[in-house]
C-alpha cells in the first residue's frame, strides 16, 4: 500500500478511524457513520479520488450490523481505499452523500432499496430496483430474505418529473422498444424538436444476480459472472476470478496472464465494432454498417476457432485460463492482420464521409465536469476528458508488461466516442500481437484447492469500461458478491448527452455510449 | 464513391448457402454434450458440478437412470473435465432446436 499523503487522511481524521486494515492494495478505514460524509468529501475532492462502487453488506449475524462500503481508486498509487461504517437494524439510516458526491446517488437509492437502509438528505429518494408494486419492508439482499420467496403486488405509482409549459410535451418511449433489446422506458419532455429533459426509468428485470452469488460454490459462480453482461463476459469473468485469486494469495502462472490479455482484447474488439456498425446504421450509412458487421464476424468465428466459443465464454477459471490458445497463434495472427487492414480502410471512409460527420460530429455532447461528476468510465468517459484505464491505472494480468496507448480527448461528442473506440481498436490489436510473441511457457492454470475466508476487490477493463467486483468469502463459498457493471455508471450520463439534441439522434447517442440493460439491471 | 464501389466488389459476397450447405463448427467447439453409456460408472461426478443443474442422477426400482437436458446447458464443458472416464464429451453438434422439451433430454440407464 502506498498512497502519497495517506497520513494526511490519518491526521485529519485520526481520533475518528476506529479501525484500519491493509491487504494487498486495499486500505480498509471503519469509522463512525455520522463521519462518513466528511471523510468521503475529503478523499473525492482532497485528492481527486473517485468513488468507484458503493454497496452494504448484512453482517448483522456476525457483528450486530449491517455495514456500508465506500470505495475510492487511487489511480496514480494503484491503490483502493474503502471506508466502512456500521448501520444499525433498529436505527436504519446513513447520511446521503450525493449532494458532495454525485455519482453515489443510484447506489444509495439501491442501497435503499435492497437493505432497507435509508440515505438520509438524498436528493431523489424513490425507488429505483424495487418498482412500486414491490411492498414495503422487503429488501431483497437482507439475509433473512429467502430467495424464493414471491411477495404480493402492492397498488402505487412511480411519479415522473415532470417539465410543464406552454407547447411542452412528453414523449414516452418504451420499455417495449422496436428492436430486440432489453426492456428500458425513456420519458422525453420536447418544446418542438430539441429535448429540454430526458427521464430514463431502467430495472425491469432484475434478475437477482447477487443475491444468486450468496452460498453459490466458486466454480460455478464463474459461469455465473459471465453471464451478467453477455458481450463482456470476459471482462466479467476476469475481474471476478482476480478477486478470488487475491483473496487466496495464488499465483496465476504468466502464460495464464497473457492468455487472459488475448481474451480481453478479442472482446473489445468484436464489441467497438458492433459499436461502430450500430452507430453507423443509426446515421443511415448502410455501407459502413455492413462492412463494420462484417469485421465483427470476423473476429466472432476467429473467437470460436480459438476457444470454442463465439462470445470467448468458458475459458477462465479461478487460477488461471482452462484452455490454451498457444498453438492457435499463426491463426489469429493472420486473421488479425487482415482485419486490421480491412478496418483501416473502412474507419477512413467512415470518417470521411459528410453525411456521417454532419450527423456525429457536436452531437450528443457531454462536458468533462459531468462525467467526472457521474463517474462516466470507459469509451464514453475517455471521450469526455476522464483519462482513466484500469488496464494503466490499475494492471491486472499481464497489461503491466505489454505497451500500449489510452486514447483520450475532451469533445465528448458521438464522435469522439467513436474515434476512441476506433484507436481502441488498433491499440487492441497490437496488444494482442505483442501477446501472443511473447506467450510464456510454463501452466495456464494454478491450483486452488479452498479459499480461505477474506475479502478483496477484483477489477478489469470491459470494453465499456471498469468492471469492479468485491467478492467475500466463507467457508469457500461467496457471503457476499458486489458487481459493479460500467454501464451501472454510464446511464445516467445519457439524460445530459441529449439535452438539447433532436429527438432524431437519440438513437445515436444512446448507441455511442453502448450502454448496457443487462450489465446495469442484474 | 469510387471508394465505396472499390471496397465493395474487392469484398465480394460473404453470405453461405446455410442450411442448404451445412456449415460445420469448427474443431474444439463447445457444443451438445455427448453420453457414452460404456464408460459411464454412474460415479455422479457430473451431476455435481453442473453449474445449471441440468445432469441428474435417478435411481428407481432398481433402475440408475443419467439425465442431461440441452434446455438449460450452457456449454461450458465442465462435465466433460470432470468425467474420470470420458464418458461425457462436448460435440461439435450445435443445432439443437426441437419441436418439445422431451427431445432435449439425453439419457443411459442400467439395470443393476
Amino acid at each position: 500500500m502506498n498512497i502519497e499523503n495517506i497520513d494526511m487522511i490519518r491526521k485529519e481524521f485520526k481520533s475518528l478511524i476506529l479501525n484500519e486494515t491493509v491487504s494487498h492494495n486495499e486500505l480498509y478505514l471503519t469509522v463512525k457513520k455520522d463521519v462518513a460524509v466528511k471523510l468521503c468529501d475529503y478523499i473525492y475532492h482532497h485528492f481527486d479520488a473517485p468513488l468507484i462502487s458503493m454497496f452494504a453488506t448484512d453482517e448483522r449475524k456476525i457483528e450486530g450490523s449491517f455495514k456500508v462500503h465506500y470505495v475510492f481508486s487511487f489511480d496514480r498509487e494503484d491503490a483502493f481505499i474503502i471506508i466502512k461504517i456500521d448501520v444499525d437494524e433498529k436505527s436504519p439510516y446513513f447520511k446521503s452523500i450525493t449532494h458532495r458526491i454525485p455519482a453515489a446517488s443510484w447506489y444509495e437509492r439501491e442501497i435503499q432499496d435492497m437493505f432497507g437502509l435509508v440515505p438520509q438528505g438524498h436528493p431523489d429518494p424513490r425507488r429505483l430496483i424495487n418498482f412500486e408494486d414491490w411492498p414495503d419492508g422487503v429488501y431483497p439482499l437482507r439475509k433473512d430474505f429467502d430467495i424464493s420467496t414471491k411477495p404480493p403486488r402492492v397498488k402505487g405509482e412511480y411519479a415522473y418529473r415532470r417539465v410543464e409549459g406552454e407547447g411542452v410535451y412528453e414523449i414516452p418511449v418504451g420499455p417495449v422498444h422496436a428492436g430486440v433489446i432489453e426492456p428500458g422506458h425513456f420519458r422525453f419532455s420536447v418544446a418542438g424538436e430539441p429535448i429540454i429533459n430526458l427521464e430514463i426509468r431502467h430495472f425491469y428485470t432484475h434478475k437477482g444476480v447477487e443475491k444468486l452469488f450468496e452460498r453459490l460454490s466458486l466454480d460455478k459462480a464463474v459461469f455465473l459472472a459471465e453471464r451478467i453482461s453477455g458481450d463482456n463476459s470476459v471482462a466479467h469473468a476476469v475481474a471476478f476470478c482476480q478477486a478470488l485469486e487475491k483473496i487466496a494469495g495464488v499465483d496465476v502462472p504468466l502464460r495464464a496472464r497473457y492468455t487472459r490479455v488475448i481474451l480481453c482484447e478479442l472482446e473489445r474488439l468484436y464489441n467497438h465494432l458492433g459499436d461502430i456498425a450500430g452507430i453507423a446504421t443509426d446515421v443511415a450509412y448502410g455501407f459502413g454498417a455492413a462492412h463494420a458487421n462484417k469485421l465483427k464476424e470476423e473476429i466472432l468465428q476467429l473467437n470460436e476457432r480459438v476457444t470454442g466459443s463465439r462470445m470467448l465464454r468458458g475459458m477462465n477459471a479461478a487460477g488461471g485460463v482452462r484452455r490454451d490458445i498457444g498453438d492457435k497463434k499463426d491463426e489469429i495472427l493472420l486473421t488479425l492482420a487482415r482485419f486490421q487492414r480491412d478496418f483501416r480502410e473502412l474507419i477512413e471512409l467512415i470518417f470521411s464521409t459528410s453525411s456521417v460527420m454532419d450527423r456525429i460530429e457536436t452531437t450528443g455532447h457531454i462536458y468533462t465536469d459531468t462525467a467526472k461528476g457521474l463517474h462516466v468510465v470507459g469509451p464514453a468517459g475517455r471521450a469526455s476528458g476522464m483519462d482513466r484505464d484500469t488496464r494503466r491505472d490499475h494492471p491486472y494480468a499481464a497489461y503491466d508488461e505489454l505497451n500500449f496507448k489510452v486514447p483520450a480527448m475532451k469533445s465528448g461528442d458521438v464522435f469522439a466516442r467513436t474515434k476512441i473506440r476506433s484507436d481502441e481498436v488498433a491499440e487492441s490489436i497490437g496488444l494482442i500481437e505483442q501477446a501472443l510473441w511473447s506467450l510464456p511457457e510454463g501452466d495456464i492454470r494454478a491450483e486452488i484447492r479452498k479459499i480461505p475466508d477474506g475479502y478483496a476487490l477484483g477489477y478489469s477493463e470491459a470494453p465499456r469500461g471498469e468492471v469492479i467486483y468485491w467478492v467475500n468469502i466463507k467457508e469457500n463459498r461467496i457471503e457476499r458478491c458486489k458487481v459493479r457493471d460500467p454501464s451501472f455508471c454510464n446511464w445516467l450520463a445519457i439524460e445530459y448527452a441529449v439535452l438539447d439534441n433532436i429527438v432524431p439522434d437519440f438513437p445515436i447517442i444512446n448507441k455511442s455510449l453502448s450502454l448496457s440493460y443487462s450489465g446495469n439491471d442484474m | 464513391m469510387f471508394e465505396i464501389i472499390r471496397k465493395t466488389l474487392r469484398t465480394g459476397s460473404q453470405t453461405i448457402n446455410y442450411p442448404q450447405e451445412p456449415d460445420e463448427a469448427p474443431p474444439g467447439f463447445r457444443g451438445k454434450p455427448e453420453l457414452f453409456q460404456s464408460r459411464c460408472t454412474c460415479c455422479g461426478e457430473c451431476v455435481s458440478v453442473c453449474p445449471p443443474s441440468v445432469i441428474w442422477l435417478k435411481e428407481e426400482n432398481g433402475e440408475k437412470t443419467l439425465t442431461i437436458s440441452y434446455c438449460g446447458c450452457i456449454f461450458c464443458g465442465r462435465c466433460e473435465e470432470v468425467c474420470p472416464h470420458g464418458a461425457i464429451k462436448l460435440t461439435q453438434e450445435y443445432e439443437l432446436a426441437s419441436k418439445t422439451k422431451d427431445d432435449l433430454l439425453a439419457r443411459i440407464g442400467w439395470r443393476s
